[in-house]
């Protein structure tokens, strides 16, 4: 009687790559055959489909793997460095971390770890920067140990404060970037200038005017949901002027619908290439993002930053508190501002859509404050809790078409 | 004035429900399997032919539920949550104010206004848990059809006390409770509370004390029904042919826009 066995061919990692490839093609293709695709759009795969070494030889800069949008992108523009920010939503990926980590871990962290286990350059990142926002990202460190990464040389806690009002917080928000501006100078060697900032303040101001164009297209429902998520991704792979270029060349041929259908705000956790599970579901069920406050979207770019004082101690201290103030993540404990941001933006949409990603607590809380806002102001309001696998799409449809309905 | 037909496409049935005038005229339900469209083709042949019409008299037929998409021939499609609150509102005589559904896959809570609109819904997510698939694998682990669950309810002299909902761990539970003798009249009564307390977890604190109603397969278990107004301290009504509210909802939705 003979044992059947079986041998892998190949070894873990390098299956856990081709899974991924064939994830990436699969969304490339599910992109490229939507009767709304442009060929503009082209420019904003290739941005997300680059690897970290690819990245690094065209923006000729070294990059600093970042978990999150606090640290301002102007500091490291400055001095020559990228911020590089560490988003994947990949299932695959996500699945290969998963047996090393608590099983109800945050979808997203768990996907950026498989990223970094697996991609065969992530070496390059020889910084990480971690705010200290939410508990999986604080512990990111921890987990990437326990899922077996090779660590960095540095890793560097930016200490965020978790109240916004406050002016001892502000004051201690403003020392730290300072303190990671001398950090980052120690690292490279090369001085901070305040002319030098004020330029890439002004790129990222301009930048961040052809943002807000392509926001204005996207309140007359001109701009998909999922190809305005796309475009707002690339800008964390990508030098400003170069996206603000390619963005530039869409705005025109996006056309406005006559019909603009039912509008919804969409709120909650951020949503990253390769997995558009819910923006594709919302356009499934007939319903149109015309606004969101995503950190992975609207919310890429603070906005306008404005200063009195040129010097760079005043540069710095303007920028820290244009990041702060603008932030409205849920780890914050004085969040009333998101209440107010949606609130202000009332005649651009008919509803609210919440997605939280399965153990993103910080969202889940919040999905519960803002449902009794949202109800006591007569708007509709609903919670969506998902990760990144697609078996519960037709649940998910389900619910989205029944909102719809009740528009 | 043709006929209107709603066809409910769900996970484990498919539904269909003839509406003349408003009035139900013929009803039928089948296990789904492989090739829906024609299963559900199959379906409204029978239901035509039992009331001596051929297809040629439907003036529109509407399809809902998971495997809406699939039957191309309908006229129009509608989320089945909507189409459960008209059905429910109707066959409640506009009673009906929360509809607990309880469908092969999921659950759903219904909040309607006075005029049978959804003002808001709840549903479970993609865990089976306390869903249709749960009592046909008690039915089968205790050996009873799902028919005699209400009888089972009433004859319990305890309730079994079940920790869970998940069509995985509680069957373990049950197989552990028959080793250990607890009567299955218990054991029926410890699921039928068991699921009433999600149901009730769902619909949360907004539960008003009349005008709550059950509807879905699962409710013609009325045990059900009894141990989740147990639950709530409030009366639950039985929807009349629980199954086919969905499929009413969807015919009616033809005669109302």
């Amino acid at each position: 009687m003979s044992t059947h066995t079986n041998s892998p061919t190949m070894s873990r990692q390098d299956a856990v790559r081709k899974r991924a490839e064939r994830e990436h093609g699969a969304m490339l293709d599910e992109l490229r055959t939507r009767a709304d695709y442009l060929s503009e759009y082209e420019y904003f795969m290739e941005r997300l489909t680059e690897t970290p070494a690819q990245l690094a030889q065209r923006v000729a800069m070294t990059l600093v793997a970042s978990l999150c949008i606090q640290a301002p992108l102007e500091i490291f523009h400055a001095l020559g460095l990228f911020s590089y920010r560490i988003s994947c939503a990949s299932l695959v990926l996500g699945l290969a971390a998963a047996p090393a980590l608590p099983t109800l871990a945050c979808p997203l962290l768990r996907s950026c770890l498989g990223m970094l286990a697996n991609q065969p350059d992530s070496a390059i990142f020889q910084q990480w920067l971690i705010p200290t926002t939410c508990d999986w990202v604080v512990k990111f460190p921890e987990m990437a140990r326990l899922a077996g990464l090779a660590e960095p040389d540095d890793i560097y806690w930016l200490e965020l404060p978790h109240l916004k009002d406050a002016a001892a917080s502000q004051g201690r928000w403003g020392a730290e970037v300072k303190r990671l501006v001398r950090h980052l100078e120690k690292r490279t060697g090369r001085r901070l200038g305040a002319r030098s900032l004020e330029r890439s303040m002004e790129i990222y101001q301009d930048a961040w005017r052809v943002f807000t164009s392509l926001i204005e297209r996207r309140r007359e429902g001109a701009v998909p949901a999922v190809w305005f998520i796309l475009m707002a991704n690339a800008l964390y792979r990508d030098c400003p002027k170069g996206w603000a270029e390619a963005v530039e060349r869409v705005i025109p041929r996006l056309l406005t619908p006559n019909d603009r259908g039912k509008r919804v705000f969409l709120a909650g956790s951020p949503v990253f290439y390769p997995n558009y599970k819910i923006p594709s579901l919302l356009e499934e069920a007939g319903l149109r993002v015309t606004a969101d406050d995503l950190c992975s979207s609207e919310r890429i770019i603070p906005g306008a930053v404005h200063y009195r004082d040129p010097s760079l101690d005043g540069l710095v201290e303007a920028l820290a508190e244009r990041y702060h103030q603008g932030c409205l993540c849920p780890t914050f404990a004085d969040n009333e501002r998101r209440l107010g941001s949606i609130l202000s933006q009332r005649e651009s949409f008919d509803g609210v859509v919440f997605q939280v990603l399965k153990g993103c607590h910080p969202y889940d809380l919040e999905s519960f404050v803002l449902e009794k806002a949202m109800k006591e102001h007569g708007i509709r309001f609903i919670r969506i809790e998902t990760d990144y696998a697609a078996e519960d799409r037709q649940n998910i449809l389900t619910r989205l078409e029944a909102f719809r309905a009740s528009l | 004035m043709g006929l209107h037909v709603g066809l409910d496409l769900g996970s484990t049935a498919i539904k269909i429900a003839v509406l003349e005038n408003g009035a139900l005229l013929a009803s039928r339900a089948t296990v789904t399997a492989p090739g829906q469209e024609e299963v559900a083709e199959r379906l409204l042949h029978e239901a035509l032919s039992c009331i001596d019409r051929s297809p040629d008299d439907v003036e529109r037929l509407v399809a809902t539920g998971y495997g809406k998409r699939l039957y191309a021939r309908a006229d129009r499609m509608m989320d089945e949550i909507t189409a459960n609150a008209v059905g429910a509102f109707h066959c409640s005589g506009g009673e009906a104010r929360v509809v607990v559904n309880i469908g092969g896959q999921d659950m759903k809570v219904i909040f309607l206004d006075e005029g049978g609109r959804v003002a808001d819904f709840k549903m479970n997510d993609k865990c089976a848990a306390g869903a249709g698939r749960f009592f046909e694998q008690a039915a089968r682990i205790l050996d009873a059809p799902l028919e005699r669950f209400g009888d089972l309810y009433q004859a319990a002299s305890e309730t079994a006390e079940l920790n869970s909902t998940c069509v995985v761990f509680a069957e373990s539970e049950m197989v552990s409770l028959l080793a250990r003798g607890v009567p299955r009249e218990n054991i029926v009564k410890g699921l039928c509370h068991s699921v009433a307390r999600r149901a009730v977890s769902l619909i949360g604190s907004s539960s008003p004390q009349s005008g709550l109603y059950l509807d879905g397969g699962p409710a013609c278990n009325h045990g059900l029904a009894d141990a989740m107004a147990e639950e709530l301290l409030a009366p639950v009504g039985v929807l009349p042919m629980p199954q086919f509210t969905v499929a009413i909802g969807a015919a009616r939705s033809t005669a109302e826009g």
